[in-house]
């Protein structure tokens, strides 16, 4: 059997989680400037509220699914408002905000580790029940499907939200300059608020979708940040149309990387591809 | 006695670690979050060269430190190009690597079963077998790295180091390498955090990755920024609150899993409660 069609559909599939923290970190970089790391627990916040909900709590999934990427946001507008709005008050400098998100992150794993213990959970009931789809001869699950179009809906979603509407103007012009929009009236803080909201629950999102691939973990929210910000740095910081490329680029790169590598250096593969970008082309390909 | 020996020893080691990390983030401004990627170098050389080998614990705490130190010079010249919140992404995604190295170059390190049967060392015929012996050795260390930080802080080369924190460009218009500068002082806080490992795996006598994740450099960088940035007697101060912290949990009486988490969650809760507060530090000469 020929192995490159499935090595693409991989790619792509791995490609599409990436791009979901991708473009929503870069989303709240674009607006905050600062790499918020907490972004990163927002994955497993989401996947444990749908374990929580949806296996414990035995509600339908599409429910448990709804409520997790809520809680989700929800959470992170919490933090802008109680940690780093009060931070930016201040005018406190990007690596004061960055070590409190660092803490935050800490913080929330900790406490999922404390309410679900640290052990690998599943969010499907059984093994090998997920429907298949063959295409060109690459095998993807039902979930995996679902992966790739979030990915596409979100990615379109948010560059059409942000172009064609008036709260996307206003997070345009925070993006472009935080003074100068409080000054011509926009408030300022709101909107970042209600972009940590929106950022945060496509985190969750990216989180559950993981959770019904593979399975979940307190702590899988740190590989899936680091990669989503090396996808976010390859492609283009704080551009949601860099995020997903820079995304696509990372997923082709480390599933084709381990044809001749083992598959346990992926991370050391995605690494290596960062340090090429920030070596040769610092602001990416979209070049912010 | 037993007892108040051992946190005293764990105090030496989490002291150098603390004061070689405030060279890099309290004097040169640079938010380094690495530190346990080197600390587990030294430890690994050191236990593997110990069990392996008969050329006793010098020589093989000086060959861990010379690997540190080369490990260290190839990932400066990547990360001294960069400041601010690139570096802490960079050191970040470092640190990754080197724990999946611990944990899947199975051949050299057992990965997940870690290193048992690790010899006490033995200096000049006398082997520190107790706890009294060893914090003679670990004390009479510290206080060496403790004076060589005070020299680097006080000479010229740290001043040029700390004109680096204020303003890079303002110096490097003054004719300096700042590149130079940050890679050397990466090399020797390196170093160090070798020394601390080589010290930690002949005390414990095993040693398995899960001590040298990225947790690890949080525990130590919120010792440093408890303690005070840019203040070495600060990051005693800091190493010292934060060995007694967990102690003082013990006696709360969390069982054994929770435990490790609350200590987690204490720390990252501090280091939000710090920067929302006091950035300086308890003793701190800068903020971030």
């Amino acid at each position: 059997m020929d192995i490159i069609p499935q090595i693409i559909a991989n790619s792509i599939i791995a490609g599409s989680v990436y791009t979901l923290i991708a473009v929503s970190f870069n989303l709240i970089y674009g607006a905050t400037k600062f790499f918020n790391i907490t972004h990163g627990v927002m994955t497993a916040i989401g996947a444990y509220a749908v374990f929580f909900f949806g296996k414990q709590m035995g509600l339908s999934v599409w429910v448990a699914v709804l409520i997790g990427v809520l809680i989700a946001g929800m959470i992170g507008w919490l933090l802008d408002r109680f940690i780093y709005r009060p931070l930016r008050e201040k005018k406190a400098s990007q690596l004061a905000l960055l070590v409190a998100s660092l803490g935050a992150f800490t913080v929330l794993q900790a406490l999922i580790a404390i309410i679900f213990t640290s052990r690998f959970q599943t969010l499907t009931h059984g093994v090998g029940v997920q429907k298949t789809f063959e295409i060109a001869g690459g095998i993807i699950t039902q979930t995996q499907v679902l992966i790739v179009i979030a990915a596409l809906v979100v990615t379109a979603g948010l560059m059409f939200f942000l172009k064609c509407t008036r709260f996307g103007k206003a997070v345009r012009a925070v993006s472009d300059d935080n003074e100068v929009s409080k000054i011509i009236g926009i408030n300022t803080d709101r909107i970042i608020g209600i972009i940590f909201f929106i950022g945060s629950a496509i985190a969750g999102l990216a989180g559950i979708l993981v959770g019904f691939d593979t399975a979940i973990e307190p702590t899988m929210g740190l590989v899936l940040l680091l990669k989503g910000v090396i996808a976010a740095i390859v492609g283009g910081i704080g551009s949601i149309y860099g995020g997903a490329i820079g995304a696509l680029l990372l997923g082709f790169v480390e599933n084709f990387g381990i044809i001749k590598i083992a598959s346990e250096w992926k991370d050391a593969i995605a690494f290596g591809l960062l340090i090429l970008f920030l070596i040769f082309r610092p602001r990416g390909i979209v070049r912010t | 006695m037993e007892y108040l020996l051992h946190l005293a020893i764990l105090f030496s080691i989490y002291a150098i670690l603390g004061l070689s990390l405030n060279l890099i983030v309290g004097y040169t401004g640079l938010l380094s979050v690495t530190h346990a990627a080197f600390y587990g170098i030294g430890a690994y050389a050191t236990a593997l060269l110990l069990i392996k080998t008969d050329i006793g614990f010098l020589m093989s705490g000086l060959i861990g430190i010379i690997l540190a130190a080369i490990i260290a010079f190839l990932i400066g010249m990547v990360l001294s190009k960069f400041d601010g919140d690139y570096y802490a992404l960079g050191s970040m995604g470092f640190c990754i690597i080197a724990f999946s190295v611990f944990l899947n170059w199975q051949d050299l390190t057992r990965g997940p079963l870690g290193l048992p049967g690790i010899p006490k060392p033995e200096i000049f015929g006398i082997e520190f077998s107790t706890s009294a012996l060893f914090v003679i050795l670990a004390a009479v260390i510290l206080i060496a790295i403790y004076f060589a930080c005070r020299c680097i802080a006080n000479s010229s080369f740290g001043r040029v180091l700390k004109t680096i924190r204020e303003d890079e460009q303002a110096i490097q218009v003054f004719g300096y390498s700042t590149l130079y500068f940050k890679l050397t002082v990466f090399v020797i806080s390196a170093m160090m955090a070798a020394v601390a490992g080589s010290l930690f795996a002949a005390y414990i006598t095993y040693i398995d990755p899960s001590t040298f994740t990225i947790l690890e450099s949080v525990f130590v960088l919120a010792i440093v920024i408890l303690g005070g940035l840019a203040n070495l007697r600060g990051s005693l101060l800091g190493a010292l609150l934060l060995i007694m912290l967990p102690e003082i949990l013990r006696f709360v009486g969390f069982p054994g899993e929770i435990a490790g988490q609350m200590r987690e969650l204490t720390y990252g809760a501090m280091l939000i409660a710090l920067m929302l507060w006091r950035p300086q530090g308890l003793i701190g000469e800068y903020k971030l």
